[in-house]
Order: C-alpha cells, then structure tokens, then sequence
C-alpha cells in the first residue's frame, strides 16, 4: 500500500482518536482490554481504509468498523483478569467544575452502561454520540422501528438497574 | 432528567483525558498483527483443510498395506473437485467479511464462514468413516487368512460381532474430532451467536 494512504489514514485516526478510545471505553472494563481493543480496531480501520471512498464522513466511517470490531470480532484474551470493578479502570478526569453529586450519579450511571449486553452498548453509544436512529439502524442493521423499541428498552433496563 | 441524558451531557462534554497516541504510536498499531475471532477461524479452516489433505495424502500407504477395493480408490479421487469446490468457497468468504458492513450483515457472513468449515469437517468425517469402516473390515479380515477362508468359517455371530466393533470404533473416532470441532467453534463464537441472537429477537 503507498506511502500517501498511509499517511493521511494515520494523520486522519490521530485526529480522531478519541472516537476509538470511546467505544473501548464502553466495551472493556480494564486498561488492559482498553489497549489491546485500540489496537484491533486501528489494525480493521487500516484494514478497510483503502476501500474508504470518502463519501460518508471518516469519523461515521470509524464508528461502524470500531462497533464491529468491538462486537463481533474482537477476542478477549484469557490471559487478562477479568474484573467487572469499573472503579478500577478510570481515565484523569478533566480538571472541571464538577458537582460531587453529579459525579457520583454519573459513576453508576457508568457502572450500568457497563452491565448491558454487546448490542445494547452499541445503542447507547451511538445515542450518547448523538446519532439519529436512521444512522443506528443503518450500523446496526436493523429496522428504525425496531432500534427505537431497542432504545426504550434500554432506558427502561438502566432504571432497573440504577433503581432495583 | 433522564438518566441518558445526563450521561450524553457529560459524554459530550469529552471530560475524560484518553491518553493521547503519537503518530508512531498509531503506525505501528496498523501495521501489528490481528488476533480477531476471523484470523483465528481461518487458522482452524487452515489447520482442518491440511488435516483433510494429509489424510487422502497418507492413504495410497495404507492402501499399499491393505487393499481397498476400486469403488473406494474412486471414491477417494472423486474428493478432490469437493476440496477445490470448498477452497473456493473458503476464499470467497473471508473476501465477502468486511468491517464496514452493518453488525447484523458482518455477523451473518461470519456465521455462513463458520457454516462452511462446519460441512467441510462434515464431509472429511464422513469420508473418514468411510474408509475407517472398510478398512477395519479389510484389516481383519486379511490377519483371518483372507475374504475366502473368513467367509467360509464365519457364522452370524461373527459377521455381527465384527460390524459392532468396526461401527463402534468408527464412532469414537468421529465422536473425538466432531467433538474437538464443536468444542473450538462453540468457544470461539459463543459471544457472536449471542449477539446475533440478541439481534434477531428484535425482529420477532
């Protein structure tokens, strides 16, 4: 592959990074995971970049092979400890004003996130990146119709679990 | 306010500090192997497609001790077009997988690959039982002093005895590999055929 497309496809993912570090965020529950998750989307991003044609955004492009990967194709490897403690796996906070409050709500609201399923994950994730629901159920691969009774669904089981 | 929407408020509001990766640092990820759920299908479809070979390789040695009759000398150059027919299909596969599909379409295409590999095991176990039969027949019937004088002595109960023994070992052997099959695959695509499932529940 030339040099050029290597380039501007690494130029273009440093950029965007954050998106990446976003969905290992929510589909990993330690640093480790976090790591190797990073690594296996850059490596399918790279993978599929050549036949990234342009004609959708290279951010909306990077959710769906960072959704997939995360997914589908993604192995968690045995040799890490698996640890459902999200404490444990915590990013520096910006330093913000932050209401104490707020930040404890947030905290189990993280944890509850943590605890849905694959797919539901994904419906959250890209809710939280404020896609419509043409989009999720263009990534998804379901209906409209049915990524909303998802999404309701959804809210209903975090209540559930934020409020047992 | 709904729980969602403080978490997209404070999700937009991009509070947390990822650690931030070099140019290098990015590079180097691309370029580093993949250990995702497809490479690690395509080395068992590897490994069972050189298993299935080794075995039509091995088998003019074993012909050499035992003597299969023609229809089986037939039978065993008539696998090599379902071999080529299955390279191809392997092939197109594993082009057909790509990442910028929707969820459900990558999973689905991921299922039909393993889908594959599942039938080709299929088809090299049957052949193996095939020949495991026959030649366990041959076998002991060439240390009886032959087909002729086995034929003339044997009495039902031999004939009997003898089928169960050949069918049984037959069995084991395809019940050992179906079973190391079954266990790889149910391993390895347990999390996909979750999520597949949980995909195809909204449809109902």
């Amino acid at each position: 592959m030339n040099k050029e497309l290597e380039h501007s496809f690494v130029e273009q993912l440093q950029k965007h990074q954050n998106i990446v570090h976003k969905v290992c965020r929510l589909y990993t529950n330690n640093q480790d995971a976090h790591n190797d998750l990073f690594q296996e989307i850059t490596i399918q991003l790279w993978r599929a970049y050549p036949k990234f044609r342009g004609d959708s955004k290279f951010s909306t492009w990077m959710y769906r092979v960072g959704l997939n990967t995360a997914i589908t194709l993604y192995r968690k490897s045995k040799r890490r400890i698996q640890t459902d403690d999200f404490d444990a796996y915590q990013f520096k906070i910006k330093a913000e004003e932050y209401d104490s409050t707020e930040e404890e709500q947030l905290k189990l609201l993280y944890n509850a996130v943590h605890q849905l399923n694959d797919i539901e994950k994904a419906l959250v994730f890209l809710y939280l990146e404020d896609k419509d629901y043409r989009e999720i159920s263009a990534t998804l691969g379901i209906t409209e119709v049915n990524a909303r009774v998802k999404m309701n669904r959804v809210k209903k089981k975090l209540k559930t679990i934020l409020n047992p | 306010m709904d729980e969602l929407e403080l978490l997209k408020k404070d999700w937009q509001r991009d509070t947390i500090e990822y650690p931030e990766l070099t140019y290098d640092e990015i590079y180097n990820m691309s370029h580093a192997k993949s250990s995702s759920i497809v490479k690690w299908i395509f080395y068992i479809s590897l490994i069972e497609f050189g298993i299935g070979l080794l075995l039509i390789l091995l088998n003019p040695k074993i012909e050499g001790q035992i003597e299969f009759p023609k229809w089986i000398e037939i039978l065993s150059y008539a696998t090599f077009p379902v071999i080529a027919v299955f390279v191809y299909l392997f092939y197109k596969n594993y082009k057909n997988i790509t990442t910028t599909d929707s969820v459900r379409k990558l999973i689905k295409t991921i299922l039909k690959t393993r889908r594959t590999v599942k039938n080709y095991v299929l088809f090299n176990l049957v052949m193996a039982g095939i020949f495991s039969c026959v030649g366990l027949y041959i076998g002991y019937v060439t240390t009886e002093g032959g087909a002729e004088k086995f034929n003339a002595s044997a009495h039902f109960a031999e004939y009997a005895t003898l089928g169960i023994v050949i069918v049984l070992i037959t069995a084991a052997i395809i019940a050992f590999f179906y079973g190391i099959y079954y266990l790889l695959y149910g391993i390895l695509l347990k999390r996909l055929n979750r999520n597949y499932k949980e995909l195809k529940k909204l449809e109902v």
